[in-house]
């Protein structure tokens, strides 16, 4: 018997050890964002007065959007000088990870920290914890949404509201001698609960209901009762126009993907905009039976991505709005730098762009699109 | 007597056999019922490429569940295929999208990667007697971070049709002029026919039943219980690996941390199709049967305009009179 | 006399703490049947074991055939033939006949397994044993008796020339277990040497040739059957002699209060119809042949399984049982046939078992009390002359008939005045068998009722004071002890109606 557990504590070791020797050995460090460039600048910079050292807790690099804030925030720490360990769970759903990584981030006393909170009621304790401490918290991203008085000192984000608005306004340039009565617009978005995702989706519902009322339409919201009770949109019933808002039960390509399949095949679909990486790449491969996009309706996506940007290159998607990483990882380790300085800080506005076949090659946009 | 022996082969006067294929029968009209509900509902949905969408979407489900039939047979179960297909998908996609490897040799190695999983559940579960559930339910977790370590927490996206690259993507569907065909229909169909063939006809089968049925018993009959038991989750292993290719040829980005319940969906899958949690009795057809039924709901609901979580509430009542066909055939058939 | 074909010498073998077997001897010839007898713990079973390489033996030897071997597994020995039918049926319930009794040797067609073939070939076998199964049926589907006749033909399948039987008869009927005899006394005709394990005293006088006889671990000798008596027999397994003749007449005063009255009881195809009497201090047998619905009418009356009408009386008040909790509350008791699956639990203490069915009486506020628990467990561990170092020792580790005692103690923690054994004595060797019956006479002279279902013709003979004979879910007859004979007894339960 005895024999018998150790052999197979053994071989589960073993198996452990090969399987993550591979797993390493398969990746360049280059690639692993966890083991940053904190290193190698804190070498760099020796220990010269002024240099900070922060921890940065992201929501993950699951997409590549995050990758290029990490560029973004890597050149701006070399250039101030500063150290930086940047971190993130597996997946968007791992909350408990996430506060776990802020713990040790509380734990390792930088100067500053970022945070890009999966769920701010979750890590209330960790925020309190680093406000006794003294270290100040720099939000980005989504930030850390309704997060105690004072405890944020700033937020790097994009405003998600205001780049659905933005969504909703390019998309009714291109769609505005479609809008009849009798017309659906449809929205895919990938959850209903995280401050981000929903915000993309209710700036672009609020606007374009404002902008087919202004064209003497009525327009109604259906689908998710999330986006039903939030949008300002008034309840109409049998409006002419009707936006409608999907939302899978559970984060997975299949799901969405039957979603906007569903909106695909409906015969008064004019428009669909799919409000995150996730979503706007379940269009694309729920377009590949259907094949509407591009003719009869007219897809939007958000963010980039291999997948996406082929989509917004070869016309699938008239256009995509693309937010900033690079420029909300500088924004965000500037605003962590002053705070860790003492300085005054106030929320920072990081943008987002719409881009199209034409523009996408523009150095300005291109440097914001990844892979 | 004679005419026993004649009509042997088909043993169409046995009850017990005549139930379980009732069952499929009964899966088999709840599936056209379905589709013809759905159609007559909504136009949207009696289209060509709705049911070619069905078929994109249940290729990857059909390749796990009969996979883990294999594994339920045997009286156990295999937690572990749905994040072992997808760290599988992001072990081989990054191989050829960060490694520059050709495509076939991320194919091969994402089979290979179901394979090994599938030697160290059936190690765990037949050399070392851990109980299925708690074995694969770790080796979930390994398959989970795994898949993270690897590709450094970021997701891989296979390479897209139009590339050179791409070609992997016409296995499963192939477009001939403007018409696309589910090509991987065929190769589901192929499969479940040797796998049928394999469970019912060959010794590898008849031993995997056999372990379901009464492990001690076949172990007495001089039967290498402890090799045929791994069999079982190598079977697995190599079908997740299959589901593994599926689902990057149909979603082609696949995210690590992800996977985690889509193993469920192709054990509900197995048992509507009669497969029993108790072992000993399963069927692949039926396996395939019971995953259209989740497909054709999932697909089908959305259409008739039930928000998401409806779809889920229908989904667990459909398992539960599933579930219950099972106990109850389980009661008669223990008097 | 036929030549000796296996010769096993010396055999010794040890598990950890316990000496099973002690150097011991056994000679099988051709042509002969030979009884291997001993209690329960005696070694029967190991020393197979080790004869069918399930076990390896620490020393001695075997001579098989004039060699000698040591078979590495179950499949060399089948190989060699050498075979064993098992006590616990080896069956594999979702395949079906034919491909049980070819399970890991199926006749191939190239990589495909013939199951036609498998088919017909079973049937030639089962023509050999003059038995009529069809080889498509699922095991499962099968009676106990058919399943064993199947697992012979399983093994004589193998070409056998030793044959091990381990208690075949114990879960078969009459009717079956002269068939049984039939196609043993058939197989002795054709040469093979027979290896006969049982309880059952009078079976070994009509079956077999000689008796060899085992206890604790040891050989004890071996004599020639029709030279002995039981008495013999029963001395040189437990050294003592053991009373086992009829009662004469009932115990039971006339006038003694009916305790139970069951009227009409119907439930499915088992029940028909049925009703009787209990009176206070009575046993009560319940005769038939298996599938004579006994123990369905034990279990609609418990309220296991549901009924379709019929009334229960308890001493005179009519009682709705539903389900077992009502008749546990009305002062039911019932101790299954299948100890194992039904009475106890097996990983459980003697005391935990001893209080299931009353927990409520040893609650001290939210918690169980331990104290009186073991306390309690304790005297009836005492009482009953239960065999168990302590009682917090789990039940899987005592023999059949003290885990009987425990299942009894259970029902008397409980203050059940009726109480229901179906099978008391099944699987319990012949010494802890008596005290089973002494324990069962005690009882109803303090007053408790029993509705006894035996199998056993001389259990039933032995220990009723009246006797209810069941045919096919029919009552078919009641007698009184005095009148009862074993003749009279398979007339009814014979009588089809």
């Amino acid at each position: 018997m005895k024999k018998k557990v150790l052999s197979m504590f053994l071989s589960v070791a073993m198996a452990a050890t090969i399987l993550v020797g591979c797993g390493n050995s398969n990746t360049p460090a280059s690639n692993t964002p966890a083991s940053s460039s904190g290193s190698e600048a804190s070498s760099d910079a020796g220990s010269a007065d002024g240099s900070f050292h922060f921890e940065i807790v992201s929501k993950g690099f699951q997409h590549q959007y995050w990758q290029a804030v990490l560029k973004g925030a890597e050149q701006k720490a070399s250039e101030l000088g500063d150290t930086m360990n940047f971190v993130g769970p597996n997946s968007e759903s791992d909350i408990a990870p996430q506060v776990q990584m802020l713990d040790a981030a509380i734990a390792a006393n930088p100067d500053a920290i970022g945070l890009a909170a999966l769920d701010t009621s979750a890590c209330l304790d960790a925020i309190t914890a680093a406000q006794n401490a003294g270290i100040p918290i720099v939000g980005f991203d989504s930030g850390v949404p309704n997060a105690p008085e004072g405890a944020i000192v700033a937020n790097a984000a994009t405003d998600n509201y205001a780049a659905g608005a933005l969504a909703a306004l390019e998309t009714w340039q291109l769609i505005k001698d479609k809008v009849a009565p009798g017309t659906r617009i449809g929205v895919l978005s990938q959850d209903a609960t995280a401050e981000s995702i929903v915000n993309r989706g209710l700036g672009f519902v609020d606007r374009m209901a404002d902008l087919i009322v202004s064209a003497d339409l009525t327009v109604n919201v259906e689908g998710n009762d999330r986006f039903v009770n939030d949008t300002i949109a008034e309840k109409t019933e049998g409006a002419d126009v009707i936006i409608e808002v999907l939302v899978p039960s559970s984060v997975t390509s299949e799901l969405s993907t039957i979603d906007c399949q569903t909106l695909l095949n409906k015969a008064d679909t004019i428009c669909i905009y799919g409000s995150n990486q996730h979503s706007a790449e379940a269009m694309v491969t729920a377009d590949e039976n259907i094949g509407k996009f591009g003719s009869a309706v007219v897809g939007v996506g958000f963010d980039s991505g291999a997948v996406i940007k082929a989509a917004v290159a070869d016309g699938t998607f008239a256009g995509a709005i693309t937010q900033a990483p690079v420029a909300m990882g500088e924004k965000l380790v500037e605003l962590l730098h002053a705070a860790a300085s003492g300085e005054a800080v106030s929320d920072v506005d990081t943008g987002c762009q719409w881009y199209t076949a034409e523009n996408m090659n523009d150095a300005e946009i291109s440097q914001n699109l990844y892979d | 007597m004679a005419g026993k022996v004649k009509n042997a082969g088909s043993r169409t006067t046995n009850p017990l056999v005549e139930k379980i294929g009732g069952q499929r029968l009964v899966v088999l009209l709840v599936i056209i019922t379905l589709f013809s509900f759905f159609s007559i509902k909504s136009e949207a949905f009696r289209q060509y490429s709705t049911i070619l969408s069905i078929l994109d979407y249940s290729y990857y489900i059909t390749f796990m569940a009969i996979g883990v039939t294999f594994a339920l047979i045997t009286g156990g179960n295999d937690l572990s295929i749905g994040t072992g297909m997808v760290c599988y998908g992001l072990i081989g996609g990054f191989l050829i999208t960060k490694m520059g490897m050709p495509v076939g040799v991320g194919l091969v190695v994402t089979l290979l990667c179901g394979i090994l999983m599938g030697v160290l559940n059936g190690t765990l579960v037949a050399i070392m007697e851990i109980p299925p559930f708690i074995a694969t339910l770790c080796t979930m977790m390994i398959a989970r971070g795994l898949g993270s370590i690897v590709t450094g927490s970021m997701s891989i996206t296979w390479p897209p049709l139009a590339t050179e690259q791409g070609w992997f993507r016409s296995i499963f569907k192939i477009t001939i002029g403007d018409t696309k065909y589910p090509l991987g229909f065929l190769w589901v169909i192929i499969l479940i026919i040797i796998m049928t063939i394999v469970l019912n006809k060959t010794r590898p089968g008849r031993y995997i039943i056999a372990i379901g049925s009464n492990k001690e018993a076949t172990r007495l009959s001089g039967v290498n219980v402890v090799k045929w038991h791994m069999l079982a989750y190598i079977i697995c292993g190599l079908f997740t690996g299959f589901a593994g290719i599926a689902y990057a040829a149909t979603f082609q980005a696949v995210a690590p941390g992800t996977g985690a319940g889509l193993e469920l969906d192709a054990i509900c899958g197995a048992i509507i199709g009669g497969t029993s949690m108790k072992g000993g009795a399963g069927s692949i057809v039926g396996t395939l049967l019971g995953v259209f039924v989740m497909s054709m709901l999932k697909t089908g609901l959305p259409y008739i305009g039930l928000q998401a979580n409806w779809q889920q509430i229908i989904t667990g009542i459909v398992l539960i009179v599933a579930v219950l066909i099972d106990v109850i055939r389980t009661k008669k058939s223990g008097k | 006399m036929g030549e000796i074909i296996l010769t096993m010498k010396g055999i010794d073998k040890s598990f950890p703490g316990v000496h099973a077997l002690d150097h011991v001897n056994l000679e099988i010839r051709k042509g002969e049947v030979l009884a291997l007898m001993g209690e329960n713990g005696a070694g029967k079973s190991t020393l197979m074991k080790v004869l069918t390489g399930i076990y390896k033996k620490d020393s001695g030897t075997i001579t098989y055939e004039g060699k000698e071997v040591e078979f590495e597994n179950p499949r060399a020995a089948q190989d060699a033939g050498v075979v064993i039918v098992h006590q616990e049926l080896n069956m594999l319930s979702h395949l079906t006949v034919a491909q049980n009794i070819f399970i890991g040797r199926e006749i191939m067609n190239g990589k495909m397994i013939d199951d036609a073939k498998m088919n017909e070939e079973s049937i030639k076998l089962f023509q050999k044993l003059n038995i009529e199964i069809d080889p498509t049926e699922m095991m499962g589907n099968l009676t106990v008796g058919k399943q064993q006749m199947c697992e012979i033909a399983k093994a004589i399948s193998h070409d056998a020339k030793v044959i091990v039987f381990d208690e075949p008869s114990a879960a078969l009927t009459e009717a079956e277990i002269e068939e049984l005899f039939k196609i043993i006394r058939d197989l002795k005709k054709k040469g093979l040497g027979i290896v006969y394990i049982s309880h059952r005293m009078d079976e070994i006088k009509v079956i077999t040739d000689r008796v060899t006889v085992m206890r604790d671990g040891t050989y004890v000798g071996t004599l020639i059957t029709k030279d002995c008596t039981k008495d013999d027999i029963i001395n040189m397994m437990v050294g003592r002699v053991i009373y086992e003749d009829p009662k004469a007449a009932s115990t039971v005063p006339k006038d003694a209060p009916i305790v139970l009255k069951v009227e009409h009881l119907n439930a499915g195809k088992m029940v028909r119809d049925v009703s009787f009497e209990l009176r206070k201090g009575e046993i009560l047998g319940f005769s038939g042949l298996m599938g004579a619905g006994r123990t369905e009418t034990a279990r609609a009356l418990f309220g296991a399984d549901p009924k379709e009408s019929g009334d229960i009386y308890i001493n005179g008040k009519k009682v709705e049982i539903k389900d077992p909790m009502d008749a546990v509350k009305n002062g039911i008791g019932y101790l299954s046939e299948d100890r194992k699956r039904f009475g106890i639990v097996v990983g459980k203490s003697v005391a935990e078992n001893t209080t299931m069915a009353a927990l409520q009486n040893f609650m001290k506020g939210l918690f169980i009390n331990k104290k009186k628990e073991d306390q309690v467990s304790w005297d009836y561990v005492k009482s009953l002359k239960t065999k168990t170092p302590t009682v917090e020792t789990e039940v899987v580790n005592l023999s059949g008939g003290n885990q009987q005692k425990v299942v009894i103690a259970k029902w008397l923690t409980r203050d059940c005045d009726i109480l229901i054994f179906d099978e008391p004595t099944r699987g319990i060797d012949v010494g802890a068998k008596s005290e089973i019956y002494t324990l069962m006479n005690e009882l109803v002279a303090q007053g408790k009722s029993i509705i006894m279902i035996s199998s056993e013709m001389t259990e039933i003979l032995r220990m009723s004071d009246r006797i209810v004979v069941m045919c096919e879910g029919r009552k078919t007859g009641e007698l009184d002890i005095s009148e009862a004979t074993q003749e009279n007894i398979m007339h009814m339960a014979t009588q089809r109606k």
